[in-house]
């Protein structure tokens, strides 16, 4: 929420309303815009992404003030003993813990670039002024939403990605399209690069890349570094409480409890699927098997993903190689984007929907959705999913008319 | 003598912050510790 979801979400509306304006307002009509005199003022829309974030902050200190059980302490927490804490310079002992500490960016050890200096998604969020040019290094969800944010900021934004494709585990078809898509606006991407050193030079940073088996050198003002997180342990005393790593995350069983019978773990920390979504999911659940030893176990069974680009990937379940390599036969269903009236009227005719069922059952088994507003419709999929459904309801309940959820439909239907 | 909870979740971020929630309206004694700012990632 400060570093992460709402602030990337808020800073990309403003990169989409550059975009807009700069680039697409004569198409839909509007006049007396001169693309050369558009300018976009990076602190402006930083104010508002901090406002916007100040307000949700405010909601949650209301929130912890109204719950006379819950006592608040800001401050560093590192335990002594499972059951002893320090916070700064205060000592607390607790019957159970929760570490609930989240990741980090895991360091990434390319010689020179410490020397070269970089930035990661927590100054990305903060820059006032905007600079000439940007290296993203990382292909995943970070990588390509700082690309494209930047490139409709008007930065001159290079991309490097180790994969073949951005957004490497996704089906194949959306993420090359989605490549495809930020070439299109100007990112110049490079995948299969593996980056070898970095450094700086007569005030620009530089990059040397082996790609396509020879060495490329890319400079810009600034590299952020997007390849991953790690969960977030630095003297937080995990050998003293007795908590054991399973390599760069915390270890959790299904219950979220940890090597240390009183430890528990959730979210981002023990990795896997690091989203939101899922870190509140686990929360309660955690609560629960403490106070009320109820033993529940995580149900990680249908947990949609989503990319905040323009249009967005979202997605859920498994991608059609996936479901073969599982030993299903499987029916695929798919429809574009370019087919609905709706995505027309907002100019973004883009994309698909694509969903694979098991050939025998008729059971949905993963959805795939790049194009507008897909974060939103795949909750349709999710819910059929959820209750282990075929694509029937998706395909022959009733859709409003003209809404781009009638492309999800077309895919239900075409995986008859 | 150093202050005792039933429960200390390390983290106010996006999952520490209902996992205290949970935990207090549950009965529990809690301490929630941020050493940044509440809300997380
Ligand atoms: C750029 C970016 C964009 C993202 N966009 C999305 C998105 O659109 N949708 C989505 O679902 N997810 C997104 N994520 C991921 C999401 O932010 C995380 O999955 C989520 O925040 C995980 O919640 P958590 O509670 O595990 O960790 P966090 O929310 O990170 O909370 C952990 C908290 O613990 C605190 N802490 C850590 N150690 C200690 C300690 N020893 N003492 C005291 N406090 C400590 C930290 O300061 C932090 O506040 C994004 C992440 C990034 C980096």
């Amino acid at each position: 929420m400060n570093e992460g979801c709402i602030p990337t979400k808020t800073l990309l509306r403003s990169a989409e309303v550059m975009h807009l304006v700069r680039d697409r307002s004569a198409e839909f009509g509007v006049r007396g815009i001169d693309p050369k005199s558009v300018s976009f003022d990076l602190a402006a829309a930083v104010a508002r992404k901090d406002n916007i974030v100040a307000g949700i902050q405010a909601g949650i200190y209301k929130n912890l003030d109204r719950n006379k059980n819950i006592t608040f302490m800001k401050g560093h927490a590192e335990f002594t003993s499972p059951v002893d804490i320090r916070i700064d310079g205060t000592l607390v002992t607790a019957e159970n813990s929760v570490l609930a500490v989240g990741s980090q960016p895991a360091p990434y050890a390319i010689p020179g670039l410490k020397e070269a200096g970089f930035i990661t998604n927590y100054e990305a969020l903060k820059l006032e002024e905007l600079p000439n040019s940007m290296i993203v290094i990382g292909g995943g969800y970070e990588g390509v939403e700082f690309a494209q944010m930047y490139a409709r900021y008007g930065t001159a934004v290079t991309m490097l990605g180790r994969a073949p494709r951005v957004m490497p585990k996704e089906e194949p078809e959306l993420s090359e399209k989605l490549g495809d898509i930020l070439r299109e606006e100007g990112v110049d991407l490079h995948t299969s690069t593996e980056v070898v050193r970095a450094g700086a030079e007569n005030g620009a940073r530089f990059v040397l890349v082996r790609e396509a088996g020879s060495e490329r050198r890319y400079e810009a003002e600034v590299l952020l570094l997007a390849v991953g997180r790690n969960a977030r342990v630095e003297n937080l005393g995990l050998s003293e409480a007795g908590v054991e790593m399973d390599g760069p995350y915390v270890g959790a069983d299904r219950r979220l409890r940890t090597s240390a019978s009183n430890i528990w773990s959730l979210g981002d920390a023990n990795g896997g699927l690091m989203f939101t979504h899922r870190a509140t999911y686990d929360g309660p659940i955690a609560a629960l098997n403490i106070v009320k030893a109820l033993g529940r176990e995580v149900d990680y069974r249908v947990v949609p993903r989503a990319v905040f680009t323009e249009p967005t990937l979202a997605s859920v379940g498994l991608t059609e190689a996936e479901a073969r390599a599982q030993g299903h036969e499987v029916r695929v269903g798919t429809a574009d984007f370019a087919g609905s009236g709706r995505a027309k009227a907002i100019g973004l005719p883009v994309g698909m929907v694509k969903l694979i069922a098991d050939d025998g059952t008729g059971e949905l088994l993963g959805g795939h959705i790049l194009g507008p507003r897909a974060d939103d419709l795949i909750h349709e999929v999710v819910t059929a999913m959820y209750k282990k459904g075929s694509a029937e309801a998706i395909a022959k309940s009733i859709h409003v008319h003209p809404t781009l959820s009638e492309v999800v439909k077309r895919a239900a239907k075409a995986l008859r | 003598m150093s202050d005792a909870y039933d429960v200390a979740v390390i983290g106010a971020g996006q999952g520490g912050l209902p996992a205290a929630h949970m935990a207090a309206n549950l009965g529990a004694k809690v301490l929630l510790v941020e050493d940044r700012e509440v809300g997380g990632t």
